[in-house]
This record gives structure tokens, sequence and C-alpha cells, in this order.
């Protein structure tokens, strides 16, 4: 039985030619959107690789003039240019702090539209307010990319839902549904044999188009290609059971199409934004213009006592007060001395940005298990190397290694050394290291659970009505 | 076809899935206003404390040299506009505040993207939200089968044996889509209207605008989905060419066309415009750098000018004067910068608007966040006042430096009462009229799509 269903299910999908529009359908989609992922990574990395190149150019000339300074040629440069004080090197030389993109990030864009991925960090400035967004048109960032993600998470169970939301109706509104009755097979049976087929048909096809899409943006990694096919697979595995659902429950066409959509709505529009907005209500970030009122304040009162704060810095750190007399205090002295002040007494409010941002997340990640579309994404943003923890874990590494710039030219700058070549061999460089942990396989497992979650609850529901099977062929 | 109208209605209240529908619908409408306002309240609140704050660490500065002001610097926080409240547009992706400082010209900063999670990029459940996407929805289900269900009931001949004009017919299922829209759209905009009247700058004229924007935009959804339901074989064909309608032209075509303006039209990142701005600078004069060549020249010019032979004999502080001629100049590098950033954006601008004849969602959307003052436009007239006001600001101070003080003297301080001196920032959202010659363009395309769609639905005949 299942060999005839299999030909006969062939011979209608081509016949009617399903397979070939949804074949070349899912190829354009795929390829569209896989180029537009590469062509965003493609920016990403060239845009690093100029701003490196800028670094290393003047890199080189301030290395030659330092050079030529120590060998005792007078080249005559203003005080705020001279590399020989530190805080010009400091603030003149900053090194490229750049979050590369990993080689599957062109499946998602997720955060990346957002958030810049290098930075300059100097020795002034407040990194607090350090400015992680990137330039872009908020025109573009409200209607988002169409990358795979979009293309997997929206448009895949929408492609499922109209391929197979009347594999049962249609035989019964065409009146086939009688003669297969009197055939040896269950009605449950058939239904679940017809959706089979049309799944692994559609697997069939998205395999070719994941493949079409990875050849053709050149992505050598192997494991990413299976996974993301897995991924695929797994999303579509619930869809089908969804209509494998609603075709065994529900009557007609219509109802069955009106349901679904439903279903579709309530996963991948629904639920998703009414989790965002209530994690909204329930760990609310202080406002940001809050934070600038405070910031303010302390800017303020540290001005005015800029002469103390310098003192009592001076007393805690008294290994930057030996070489000191009260003549060789600079504006810089008393900036960075203050500075820090700043920084520390606005420390609480700004933990509490971090810290109701963490426990909003960590809301969501419990409630991500109510859709699978939530699941799919996060699962697809985090292999991308796109969402929002990495870019969290991106500017955790920024301000510890904006701290570390700080800390190696504060000494310097307190004991008022002259800046050297030695020096400049030993500057501090930002590597990006990649949190793993983020990554993670149980959100796949997650939607495998939902689906059997709705294959049981069919299960259960139809044993209870299996009696009335024959109502169902009517 | 008052008949017809009576009956469609009849049937369509009967019908169990569209009163969920509409039910469900109606209930999320008021889910989004009620939580959309109390945001908007909150927020409003927050920037009234924000920047009365804000004016009192100004006035507060006491004793201080005019120049430690400028780079102390002031804040601006952006209002909102009461109609922001039913459509937040780009609002939750554009800064919130702009640091107005010396030398400098910030971007608005803090956009509320940053402080939410990764869910934020899924939507948000807004009236807009509501509005632009799931009414199109809900007229679809409403409608996709209004005449291939006549055929499938076999009503079609006993409709034909009456002698009924077709397009009495057709105007009567027309307006049993259309009443109900418009009875829930209507109430939803009585309520806003009644909420924001008290407000400042709140305008009836721009809420009436809105509407009739949006029942265009769901006239045009009928439209099409009355031609579809004429022209398909079946109710189930019907439903689902009308939803692939729905998806391209509300999530399809705007993401596709965001991408291909982006592609087409690129911003520079963020660093790449410091550093163009910063290269800019330096050709001209720094006002805090009295050795580069343009300074020489300046002080050449200044000497000349007055017929005398030193700064110091000069009847001004040089410093200031000197700082002043920098900031202007800056001022210039910085509109020249922000206007490449404009143009681009203007190219971004016409992908838009030529690919809006794939989707009747574009102009309505534009039009939408353009006369609820959430759009680009809107966001960048804020942006100017701003640089205004920092530049007016900048003068203030300068000016007051180079009369009091003279050259060299940069311990001069001014009183303590002098900052109140300076005029508050004052913001006013652009006008109604501004705002539709900006979108005219979208106003006519969704006039256009109206009139083709009307055009086809009334030419195409059934397919029986």
């Amino acid at each position: 039985m299942f060999t005839y269903n299999f030909k006969y299910e062939l011979k209608l999908l081509l016949r009617s030619s399903w397979i070939q529009l949804l074949t070349l359908l899912l190829l354009l989609l795929f390829v569209f959107a896989s180029y537009n992922g590469k062509q965003k990574v493609d920016k990403r990395t060239a845009d690093i690789t100029s701003a490196q190149t800028v670094v290393d150019t003047s890199d080189k000339e301030t290395l030659s003039i330092l050079l030529a300074i120590e060998k005792g040629e007078d080249l005559n440069l203003s005080p705020w240019v001279t590399p020989t004080s530190p805080i010009n090197i400091g603030n003149q030389n900053p090194r490229v702090a750049a979050m590369p993109a990993n080689e599957m990030a062109f499946m998602s864009v997720g955060q990346s539209d957002i958030y810049t991925h290098y930075v300059l960090p100097k020795v002034s400035g407040d990194d607090f307010a350090l400015n992680l967004s990137e330039m872009a048109s908020p025109i573009q960032l409200l209607f988002g990319s169409f990358d795979l993600a979009f293309v997997v998470v929206y448009l895949l169970p929408l492609i499922v839902i109209a391929f197979s939301y009347n594999v049962l109706s249609e035989e019964r509104e065409r009146g086939s549904l009688k003669l297969l009755a009197s055939q040896p097979i269950s009605i449950r049976k058939w239904v679940f044999q017809k959706i089979g087929i049309r799944m692994f048909w559609i697997s069939i096809m998205v395999l070719l188009a994941t493949t079409v899409a990875f050849l053709l943006n050149d992505i050598k990694s192997f494991d990413g290609y299976v996974l993301f096919f897995v991924t695929c697979v797994i999303y579509m595995l619930f869809w089908f059971g969804l209509t494998f659902a609603v075709n065994i429950q529900i009557g007609k066409s219509t109802q069955n199409a009106f349901v679904l959509l439903g279903f579709w709505i309530v996963f991948v529009l629904l639920i998703p934004s009414i989790i965002n907005q209530v994690s909204d209500v329930l760990y609310p970030v202080p406002s940001r213009n809050q934070l600038i009122n405070e910031m303010r304040e302390h800017k303020s009162e540290a001005e005015k006592k800029q002469d103390q704060i310098l003192d009592n810095f001076l007393r805690d750190h008294p290994e930057y007060a030996v070489n000191n007399d009260a003549n060789s205090k600079s504006f810089w002295h008393s900036y960075m001395a203050s500075q820090k002040i700043v920084k520390e007494e606005l420390q609480p409010l700004l933990s509490e940005f971090d810290n109701n941002l963490a426990k909003r997340q960590k809301w969501v990640n419990k409630l991500q298990w109510l859709s699978p579309a939530i699941l799919v994404q996060q699962d697809l943003n985090t292999r991308a190397g796109t969402s929002k923890a990495d870019y969290e874990n991106y500017r955790q590494q920024i301000l510890n290694f904006s701290n570390e710039w700080r800390d190696y030219f504060m000494p310097l700058l307190y004991n008022n050394q002259v800046f050297t070549s030695e020096h400049f061999s030993k500057l501090p460089i930002f590597q990006y290291k990649s949190d793993k942990s983020i990554i993670n396989g149980y959100r796949l497992w997650g939607v495998l659970l939902l689906t059997s979650i709705v294959l049981v609850i069919v299960i259960i529901t139809y044993k209870l009505r299996t009696k009335k099977e024959y109502s169902i062929i009517q | 076809m008052k008949n017809t109208l009576i009956k469609e209605l009849k049937e369509l209240f009967r019908d169990g899935r569209i009163r969920l529908a509409g039910g469900i619908v109606i209930l999320l409408l008021g889910m989004a206003v009620w939580i959309s306002s109390s945001q908007y309240h909150k927020i409003k609140q927050q920037n009234k404390i924000s920047e009365a704050h804000e004016r009192e660490n100004w006035e507060d500065q006491g004793e201080k040299n005019p120049h430690s002001a400028a780079h102390y610097g002031t804040y601006a926080f952006k209002p909102q506009y009461p109609l922001g409240f039913l459509d937040k547009g780009i609002e939750k992706y554009a800064g919130t505040s702009v640091f107005m400082e010396a030398h400098k010209r910030n971007e608005a900063q803090f956009s509320p993207v940053i402080d939410q999670t990764g869910l934020a990029r899924f939507g948000e459940l807004s009236p807009d939200f509501i509005l632009l996407f799931i009414i199109p929805l809900l007229i679809i289900l409403m409608g996709y089968n209004s005449f291939t269900k006549e055929r499938e009931l076999g009503t079609v001949s006993l409709l034909k044996s009456q002698g009924v004009k077709s397009n009495n017919i057709l105007f009567g299922k027309w307006l049993s889509l259309f009443l109900p829209i418009i009875a829930i759209t209507l109430l939803l905009f009585l309520i806003a209207g009644i909420l924001l009247s008290g407000l400042e700058g709140f305008g009836w004229g721009s809420l009436f605008l809105l509407l009739l924007v949006y029942w265009i935009y769901y006239a045009v959804f009928i439209n099409i989905t009355l031609l579809t339901s004429r022209l398909s074989k079946s109710s189930s064909i019907a439903l689902v060419v009308m939803l692939s309608v729905w998806i391209v032209s509300c999530l399809v075509v705007p993401k596709a066309t965001g991408n291909i303006a982006d592609s087409k039209y690129p911003y520079p990142t963020r660093q790449q415009f410091t550093t163009s701005v910063l290269v800019d600078k330096e050709k001209g004069l720094d006002g805090h750098n009295p050795w580069s060549k343009e300074a020489k020249k300046l002080e050449q010019q200044t000497l000349a000018k007055y017929k005398v032979d030193s700064l110091a004999q000069l009847p001004f502080n040089y410093d200031a004067f000197r700082m002043q001629k920098g900031e202007e100049h800056e001022a210039k590098v910085y509109q020249k910068h922000y206007q490449k950033l404009r143009d681009q954006f203007a190219g971004q601008a016409s992908t838009y608007r030529s690919l809006s004849i794939l989707s009747p969602f574009l102009p309505a959307r534009f039009l939408s966040m353009g006369i609820s003052r959430t759009d680009y436009h809107s966001h960048w007239d804020f942006e100017d006042a701003t640089e205004n006001y920092r530049i007016i600001t900048q003068k203030f101070l300068n000016d007051n430096f180079a009369k009091n003080s003279s050259y060299g003297d940069w311990g001069y301080k001014v009183d303590s009462s002098f900052w109140k001196d300076l005029p508050k920032f004052n913001y006013e959202h652009p006008s109604l009229n501004k705002v539709l010659e900006q979108q005219l363009f979208s106003l006519v395309i969704l006039m256009g799509w109206l009139l083709i769609s009307f055009l086809l639905l009334l030419t195409v005949k059934n397919k029986i």
C-alpha cells in the first residue's frame, strides 16, 4: 500500500506541477536570501579590513616619528600630536577591536544590522556611553532583512501549510475518499503516509536549495551545512505534525487553511511579540534619559571638585604620586582621575541596565519553548554568531579591553614617562573570542518535543473518536 | 444592493470563524492600545523630568568659563508626537537623546532596541502592527469566498434568476467587507482622539487623515480580495492566493526592498563617518589650535581688518573669536557630511518608491509613519533642530567670551546668573503640510493602487 501511495502521490504532485513550482520557489528564496546575507557579511569583513589598514599605516608613521625622536631629531611637533606623550598615543593610535564574522554569519542577519563590528577604544571618552550601535537607516531596521533565517522561520511553514493543508479534505471534496475507504488501510495511517511523503519531497527540495545556496556563496563548513538542513527539517516536522493534526481533526479545506494560518500567526507573530512586550513590563530597564541625568550631575560635581579629586586619587594611588610635583600636573591628570570617579559613581545605575537586560533575557529564554519559531530563530542566530548574546559578549570584551588600554597608559601618564618605541611594541591587542556556550543544540530538541506534544494530543483525541471514523469519510 | 449588503453582513456575523477572528482582532487591538498608551505616557513623563533636570544642571553651573560650559554641553530629549502612540514607526530604532557640545555634532543616541532582547525583531504588539498587518488579513478571511461560495453553494443561478445587476451584487459585497472594518477603525481612532485630545500638539486633522490613509489601504485589500474571489476556481485556491498576496506585500517586498536599497546605497559605518568628518575638519580651522595654517591665515586677516599689530590690541578676546570661527567651519563640515547621508537615504527612498508598485503596504507604511511624525524625516527634523540650537548655544557662549575678556585670558569666568539667559530648547514637530509634501509620492502611489484595483475589479468578469 505504501509504494502504491508513494507512486500515486508523486504522479499527482508532478501533474499538478506542485513539485516543479515549489522547487523553483525554494531555490529562488534560498538563493536570494543567502545572497543578501553574504553581502552583509562581505561588507562587514571589508569594513574591518579597511579599518585595520588605516591603523597599520598610522602605526608605521608613528613608529618612524618615535624612532626619529629617539635618535635626537627635532621634528617641531605641537604638544598634542607628539607621540612621546602617552596620552596622545592612547587617543590617536587606538587598536581596532573587531568582531569578525564567522562562516555561518550569512545565514542570519540577527542583530548584526544594529551593532557595529569594530570600535577603536581610546583613553579619553566615556566607555559607558560607548556607542556600539551602527549607523543604519532605521527604515531598513524596521523592515528587517530578507535572510535565510527569515525564509526558514517565516516562509517555510507557510509553504508547508500551502503544500499539505488539504490532503484529506481534497480527496473528500473530489469524492475519491470513498474509493479509498474501500482500501485496506486506516484513514489515519493513510493521511500519515501522505503527509510523510510530502515531507520527504519537500525535504529533498530544501536540501537541493540549501546545497545550491551554500555552493553559490562558497561556504565550506560541512557541519554548518548539515546543521542548517537538519534545522529546516526539524522545523518543518513541527509544521507537518500540525497539518497532520488539523487534517484529521477538521473537515473542509478552507477550514483547515484558516486554522493552520491561525497557528502560524500565533507561533510566528503573536507569541514572540507578546513575550517581548511582557518582558518589557516585568523587567523595565531604567530610562536612558535617567542615566544621562545622573551622569551629568556627577560630571558637573566632579568638574567643580577637580583638584580635590586629583589629590584624593593620588593619595589612593601613591605609586603615581611618587614622581609628581605640583607643576607636572596637566589637564589629563585631573581629567583621568575625575573620569574614573564618575564611572565608579555611575556603576550602580549601569549595572541596573545590565542586570535587568539579563533578567529579561532569562525570562525570554524560559518562554522561548512556547514557540518553535523563536527556538529556530535563536538557534540560527547563535550559530551565525549574530544573536543578542554574541553582541553582549562582544560588548563585555570591549569594555575589558578599554580598561586594559587605559590601564596601560595610566602609569605612564602619572609617572610623567616619555612614550618610546619600546612601549609601542607592547601595546595591548584585542582579539575577539566567540563564546561557544551560546550555541546550544537543546533548542532543536525543544522543537522536536513540541512536535511530539502535537502528535500525542492528536493520537489521544483521535483514539477518543475512532468510532466516528466513518463520519470523517462522509 | 441593499439586500446583498444585508445578506452578506448577516452571513459574516453568523460565521463562527469570522466572529472568532474579528473578536481576536478587537481584543488584540485593545491590548495594543492599552500597552502603547501606557508606554507613551511613561516616556512623556520621563522626558519631562529629564528635560527639567538637564536645564537645572545647565543653570546651576556657577561661575565658569563659557568655553568650559560649551564642552560640558547640554542634552536634548526627543519629544513624542501624540499620534506616535498609534504608529511607532522607526522610534524603536532611532536614538532618543542628542548631546550638544562644542566642536562636535552628535547623532541621537540610545535607541530603545539596544535595551531589548533579541525577540524585539519579531515585531511588536502595537496598534500599527494590527492596523497594517492583521486587519488586511481579517479582510482576506472575510472576503476570500465572497464569489466562490455562491458557486460552491449553487446560489449563482438563483441570483441570476432574480435579475439583479452584477454590479449591485459586487457593491453589496464590497460594502459588507468595508463597513465592519470602518466601524472597528473608526471606534479605535475616536478612542485615540479622546485619549490624545488634551495633549499638546495634537490635531484632529492629522488623526483623520491617518484614518483616511488606512481606509484607502483597506479598500485596496478589499478590491484585491474580491478580484481574486471572482477569478478563482474554488474558495481554497482563492484563500491560498490571497494569503500569498498578503505575505508578499506585507513581509517579502518590504524586506527585499530594504536589502536592495541598502546594497545599492549603503551607509558608511560609524567609524568611517567619523573619520571622514575628521579629515574635513582638519582641512579647516580648529578653534583650539592657534598654530595651524588656517589659524595663521585668520590671524593675519583679523589683524588687517582691525588695523592693529597684535592680537592683544583687538577690541575682543581673539581666542574666543577664533573658537567661534572654528565652530562655524566645523558646523559646515557636519552639514556637508550629514547631507551626504541624506542623499544616500534619498537613493534608498527612491528604491522604496519604485518598488511600491509591488506592494500597497509600502506607501501605506510610509504615509502612516509620516502623519504620526515617527518617520525618518521627522527624526531628521529633530536632529536638525538640535544642531541649530547647538550652533546658537556656541555663538552665545563664544560671543560672551570674546566680548568680556581679553586675549589669552583663559581664566575668565562668567557670573552664575549668566546661564539662564540661554533660551530653552524648544522643538515643534513638522506641520501636516510639510509631511504631506514629503509623502506626496506615497499618497499618489496609494491612490494609484486604489484606482487600478477598482478598475480591475469592475472590468473583470466572474469565472464560472
